[in-house]
């Protein structure tokens, strides 16, 4: 059998079989059936980790928010680029977003699991316990990648796939394009705004065209840091966020008033670590992007002059500002400075300076302007127009409030010439999980079921198969 | 090979197509319009005409409906016909795919990623993606046929 052709029958069982999509991004991994409109398992892809009575314990998913266990450190397994660094706990986080939404857990061990204890009887001695039930046995599954994900990880997710978790069949798609055809294009310039970095991917006749392909780490991570930035220099007073699970109680202050909150205090051998504050920190600033941070419209920068002579910076002081509580009761309004915490995504120089960040200061390169244009620089001169006209924009941190109108000044002013044209789904749900719906439309398709890499065909080719196969 | 849908295309694609492409007289095929059944399983044929009126085609094509009465996703092929004075007059053959802006995401997934295996299929090379009626002008036809020339 030739590797490269997907085999004519479609063999791998019929419709009543639903398939497990599995989106993996850096702040989120989505999961959920074929077919379904959006991802039923949403989890964060961080994972806690402490010790409790001698052990090391492991928690994933939702819990990892809620209980703020002695030591308690949050890792992830995924590096600053989208791609896996730590395969082990990858695997165990992308399992623990099927399993624990959709598939069930595996049926413990008939021994020790309680329900055979009727007291009564001496258990036996010996039973057949069928301990290598794997995860997905059942489930075609169909994962996600950047397109800049290298080919040994490519491997290394079909081999966890079809060795740990057992999967009939196998699909890895990329993001990109499942974006680009989620809006009913097959060719298209995506720009995706993700948490720890924006990409821009050109598509053509449904190929990704991987010289093109660029990325950046300012998404909504950065995003956050600039937040921090802004809070520290903060007048009349620099902003410190106190997650809600430091506050027991808080009475409400006039805006700008210090907080009056009183606090639950952990004595340091039962503190979790600086690393679980500041995973609950950011659950506050994504709340703050979502109710207050602005993109300045355009069509100029908000550092340029405006159209009547009047600086951009001097118009964006005379709009309302936007009030926002803290989690310890402070609360203000937020004027001008709700701009300029997004305005370094497309002009580096008006980042706001912050030398404790964990992110340097922004390249002019790093900001999206550039990241196209250097996209397009590295694509056939013909398609540019195409690519221009059909521009997609998708990812989570894209639904900041003005954005795909700033993004279309941009672009016309960088390529005067030809029509610009951006689009982007005008429903959340959509934006946010754009790749994983589109994973979740093919994979339901009856007629998709020859394209899947078959158990067997794996097992004749090995890993490999899967660079020949989903380009 | 791009990520494709799978989506069969039927037999009756390519009869009507050999026939816009080879025959010669004045009642010869101007225009195929394609589309994916109910079921997502094949590519067909729903309409194939000579009529000569760009426009007429236009119509069509944009007043296409899926079982609902709502605005579908249609593709298309057309022979463009274009005088280029002293070299002559010239054909070309361009494929349009039409995604009206109301289309539900799912619908759009499956034509786009079906799109490839038609094209491909028929093996056209000039190609049009329209998702408003403005893209489907006369001169933006004219413009993808004959290179910029016309």
């Amino acid at each position: 059998m030739n590797p490269s052709n997907p085999p004519q029958a479609a063999e791998y069982g019929g419709d009543e079989v639903s398939a497990i999509v599995l989106d993996p991004g850096y702040s989120t991994t989505r999961a959920g059936f074929a077919g379904e409109d959006a991802p039923k398992s949403l989890i964060p892809t961080y994972y806690g980790k402490y010790n409790a009575d001698g052990q090391e314990k492991i928690v994933y998913g939702d819990d990892v928010f809620v209980t703020p266990r002695p030591g308690l450190s949050v890792y992830n397994p995924l590096n600053k680029d989208g791609i896996v660094e730590d395969w082990d706990m990858a695997e165990k986080v992308w399992e623990h977003s099927f399993m624990s939404r959709l598939t069930g857990t595996k049926a413990g061990n008939p021994f020790q699991n309680g329900l055979n204890d009727d007291g009564t009887q001496e258990p036996p001695e010996e039973m057949e316990v069928e301990s290598d039930e794997k995860p997905l046995s059942d489930s075609p599954l169909l994962m996600t990648e950047p397109g800049w994900n290298p080919a040994k990880a490519r491997e290394k997710t079909i081999e966890i796939a079809m060795e740990k978790w057992d999967t009939p069949a196998f699909y890895l798609a990329r993001t990109g394009v499942l974006a680009s055809f989620a809006s009913g294009k097959a060719s298209a310039l995506v720009i995706d705004i993700g948490a720890s970095n924006i990409s821009v991917t050109p598509i053509h006749d449904g190929m990704i065209l991987k010289r093109g392909v660029q990325h950046s780490p300012l998404g909504g991570d950065y995003i956050s840091s600039q937040i921090s930035a802004l809070f520290k220099a903060n007048s009349p007073q620099p902003i410190t966020i106190t997650p809600h699970y430091l506050i027991s109680s808080k009475t409400a202050v006039e805006a700008g008033q210090a907080p009056q909150a009183k606090y639950k205090t952990f004595p340091a051998d039962k503190a979790p670590d600086a690393s679980y504050r500041a995973l609950l920190e950011e659950r506050t600033l994504a709340e703050f992007k979502e109710c207050v941070v602005q993109v300045w419209p355009g069509p100029t920068r908000l550092s340029a002059p405006g159209p009547n002579g009047i600086p951009n910076e001097d118009m964006a002081r005379t709009y309302p500002g936007r009030p926002f509580e803290f989690p310890d009761g402070y609360n203000q309004v937020f004027g001008v400075d709700r701009f300029r915490v997004v305005e370094s995504l497309f002009d580096a120089k008006a980042a706001v300076p912050d030398p404790e960040s964990s992110f340097p200061p922004p390249t002019p390169a790093q900001t999206i302007p550039e990241l196209v244009k250097a996209s397009l620089a590295g694509v056939d001169v013909d398609l540019r127009p195409h690519l221009l006209a059909n521009v997609v924009v998708t990812g989570g941190s894209s639904l900041l409030y003005g954005f795909t109108e700033r993004l279309n000044h941009e672009l016309m002013q960088m390529f005067p010439g030809p029509r610009v044209r951006v689009t982007a789904a005008g429903n959340t749900s959509e934006r946010r999980f754009g790749s994983w719906i589109g994973g979740s439309i093919l994979a339901s398709l009856g007629t998709f079921h020859q394209m899947w890499i078959s158990k067997k065909e794996y097992e004749e080719h090995g890993p490999n198969i899967v660079e020949k196969r989903c380009k | 090979m791009s990520l494709p849908s799978g989506v069969t295309i039927g037999d009756d694609c390519i009869t009507a197509f050999s026939q816009l492409r080879s025959q010669r007289h004045s009642n010869k095929p101007r225009f195929i319009i394609y589309r994916i059944t109910e079921d997502y399983n094949d590519v067909v044929v729903e309409d194939s005409s000579s009529e000569q009126d760009y426009e007429v085609f236009r119509q069509k094509l944009v007043s296409a409906v899926d079982a609902q009465g709502k605005p579908a996703p249609r593709y298309a092929v057309y022979d463009v016909e274009y005088d280029l004075g002293t070299e002559g007059k010239r054909t070309k053959i361009v494929f349009i795919t039409w995604v009206p802006g109301e289309t539900s995401v799912k619908e759009r997934m499956i034509y786009a990623s079906t799109k490839e295996q038609l094209r491909r299929f028929l093996d056209v090379k000039a190609s049009i993606h329209a998702d408003e009626v403005g893209e489907l002008e006369w001169k933006t036809v004219l413009k993808e046929a004959s290179g910029g020339k016309a």
